[in-house]
């Protein structure tokens, strides 16, 4: 297999006395869907906050793209081709639907500064925006508030969002919480055709949904990993079933 | 798009020919206005559309003003540059202090933005009448207007173009900023700041950016000042224009792009028209500011959108006996207030009482109000007042009745053409 695209190497993260990450090492290839999975406050969102800076690890290494990014701010981050969703949905609630996925494909095209040119008129934008739109399904909902979309909607805005910045590796916390059976089948298939030809990390617990997308997964139990394979392989191992899905795959 | 750009025709000739109808007080009333209107605009830019809510935006605008001065000062009175463009270096001055505030009050936001600008503003306040050389200590600072380009700048009418050019190209830039990309972003910084960092963006320096643009059109603001009153002293930085500056803004409405503008330009008004009739007036600001965050939530200029809105729901005709229903209790309810402050601000008066107590066994005194004597002392006098305030009270009720039967009748109408609709289907 070719270099991993991110490596965490000995990663820790404590709060106060208490220490949440306790040496995580983990390899992620390029082009792979890898799962997260493990039980509550194991640490998942705590290790997605540490890879996307909005933490930062009290030691241990983040190799992103053959670079340490450990400790850099989350716009430096994003900025080398790491994008994250969030867990609670965090779009621009007041801002139509257009507008949000616009603020997101500006970036890349290095507008954050310019004051002297109109936005509707950069021709470039607007198309890759409503290019974007249409992948997500949501072109008829383009002038809707965004904070007035169904709740999978919202979230379907929030992945697009996501995938603005053209990303190589994206972070996808729970995209389906809250999400109904039809909803959650829709989402499964919009992530894996959105996340084609792109490096996914997605932390999710619906068994069925992580199992039918990755094709590796890792097990995070109090802070460490405790196993890393193939769907199968993490559904035969013993000490997985023991620590965690136990009963949930065996049912 | 249509009726904007007529709006916006038929605003900027009108006020291009203000000056042919106005009188020289008027008009110098006018050039207040206009400075109000785009310091709350240039406010507003912060405080609106970055949700920065600034407590200390009268020391950008007295820097531009100072600033100013200095430069009609400079080179023994001739000035740094002719008079028309003096005002530019209220824009740079404003600019460069914006964009050293604004690095600091920016790493935080919210309550804590809101307390460091509050404290650079009562620094500089506090400081500037120590700093003689740069404010001129306790008297200030005066310059003289020179003539330039064929015009003296003597008069009003001179002046009042001269304000007029700026104030509308500077709303005008500040208008097409908010369709730049920074300006959008701004909104973004409003809406989710905290979301912006993780698609790539620098936020501080982006608050930064809009906090020095907002100082920089303070700053214009406060230099047409200095150049319309040639002396500024260390007053300038003291909260109350701070505190008026958020208060027009928010009375106008946050929420559109010129609501600030007609907030600052009719509270501006008001106060030039009132302060010389009543000594009320500052309450009178407190009220109609508490009433309007109470009932008008967006400003003023929300009126406007709801008129719109409602005419295109209801219709005209049903819409207008409600409106000039509202219309008359609010009439109503205004003059028995204002009666009855202006009667008890009188009686409770310093003077009012020195004369009553020389002959403390006679009646009270007649009180002049609308030109005409009141006794305090006799219940005639408080009948109309209380009359018409229960009429207003009345009225208030009967607007709300005609509103909600409006309200009700729109939804009768919906469900019975849903169901003429479904009958056609079966």
């Amino acid at each position: 297999m070719n270099a991993p695209i991110l490596s965490l190497r000995n990663l820790k993260k404590s709060f106060a006395e208490t220490e949440i990450i306790r040496g995580v090492e983990l390899n992620i290839f390029p082009g792979e869907r890898h799962a997260i999975i493990g039980p509550n406050g194991a640490g998942k969102s705590t290790l997605f906050h540490l890879i996307s800076g909005n933490l930062k690890p009290t030691s241990g290494e983040i190799i992103f793209n053959s670079l340490q990014i450990e400790g850099l701010t989350p716009q430096e981050i994003n900025r080398r081709g790491l994008a994250r969703s969030f867990q609670i949905t965090n779009i621009f609630p007041k801002l139509s639907v257009f507008e949000n996925l616009r603020l997101a494909v500006m970036q890349r095209h290095g507008l954050q500064y310019t004051f002297w040119r109109i936005l509707s008129k950069v021709p470039l934008i607007g198309q890759e925006t409503d290019q974007l739109l249409e992948r997500v399904r949501l072109q008829a909902r383009a002038n809707t508030l965004a904070g007035e979309l169904s709740y999978s909607e919202q979230r379907a805005l929030e992945i697009a969002i996501t995938l603005a910045c053209d990303p190589l590796l994206i972070l996808l916390d729970e995209p389906m919480a809250g999400m109904s059976h039809e909803e959650t089948d829709y989402m499964v298939d919009l992530i894996r055709e959105l996340t084609t030809d792109r490096t996914l990390i997605i932390v999710e617990h619906d068994m069925d949904v992580v199992f039918s997308l990755s094709d590796r997964i890792s097990v995070l139990v109090y802070g460490q990993v405790l196993a890393t394979g193939t769907p199968e392989q993490i559904s035969n191992d013993a000490k997985v079933r023991k620590a965690y899905l136990g009963e949930k795959v065996g049912a | 798009m249509k009726p904007m750009k007529f709006g916006f025709v038929l605003g900027t000739t009108l006020l291009l020919l203000l000056p042919l109808v106005l009188s020289q007080s008027l008009l110098n009333a006018a050039i207040q206005m206009l400075i109000a209107a785009l310091f709350a605009c240039a406010f507003n830019l912060l405080c609106g559309q970055g949700g920065m809510l600034s407590f200390g935006h009268a020391a950008y605008f007295g820097v531009g003003a100072f600033a100013t001065l200095h430069a009609m000062k400079a080179m023994g009175g001739v000035g740094l540059l002719p008079t028309p463009l003096l005002p530019l270096a209220g824009a740079v001055a404003g600019l460069a202090f914006g964009m050293i505030a604004g690095w600091f009050a920016t790493k935080r936001s919210g309550t804590y933005f809101a307390m460091i600008t509050l404290a650079l503003a009562e620094l500089l306040h506090a400081l500037a009448p120590h700093l003689k050389s740069l404010f001129g200590g306790e008297s200030g600072v005066s310059a003289m207007r020179m003539p330039a380009w064929g015009m003296s700048f003597g008069n009003s009418t001179q002046l009042y173009y001269l304000t007029l050019i700026w104030v509308l190209a500077s709303l005008g830039l500040l208008y097409l900023f908010t369709h730049t990309p920074v300006g959008r972003l701004t909104v973004g910084l409003r809406e989710n700041s905290h979301r912006l960092r993780f698609l790539g963006y620098d936020v501080h320096r982006l608050s930064v950016l809009v906090f020095a643009v907002s100082a920089m059109f303070s700053g214009i603001a406060g230099g047409l000042q200095a150049v319309s009153n040639e002396s500024a002293n260390y007053v300038v930085f003291e909260s109350h224009l701070s505190a008026v500056v958020v208060l027009n803004t928010y009375i106008g409405g946050v929420s559109v792009f010129l609501g600030p503008a007609l907030g600052a330009a009719l509270m501006t008004f008001f106060g030039y028209a009132v302060s010389d009739l009543s000594r009320s007036w500052l309450l009178y600001q407190g009220v109609l500011f508490v009433l309007v965050m109470m009932f008008l939530p967006t400003g003023l200029i929300g009126l406007i959108s709801w008129w719109n809105n409602s005419k295109a729901q209801y219709g005209f005709v049903r819409l207008l006996p409600v409106a000039i229903l509202w219309l008359f209790a609010v009439l109503l309810l205004t003059v028995s207030s204002v009666f009855l402050v202006e009667l008890l601000q009188r009686m409770f008066s310093l003077d009012y009482r020195a004369l009553a107590s020389v002959n403390p066994v006679a009646p009270w005194p007649a009180i002049t109000l609308f030109a005409r004597p009141w006794f305090p002392g006799v219940a005639t006098t408080w009948l109309p007042p209380i009359l018409i305030f229960f009429t207003g009270c009345w009225a208030v009720r009967l607007a709300r009745g005609r509103w909600q039967a409006l309200l009700d009748n729109a939804d009768v109408d919906a469900s019975l053409s849903e169901t003429a609709g479904d009958g056609v289907k079966s």
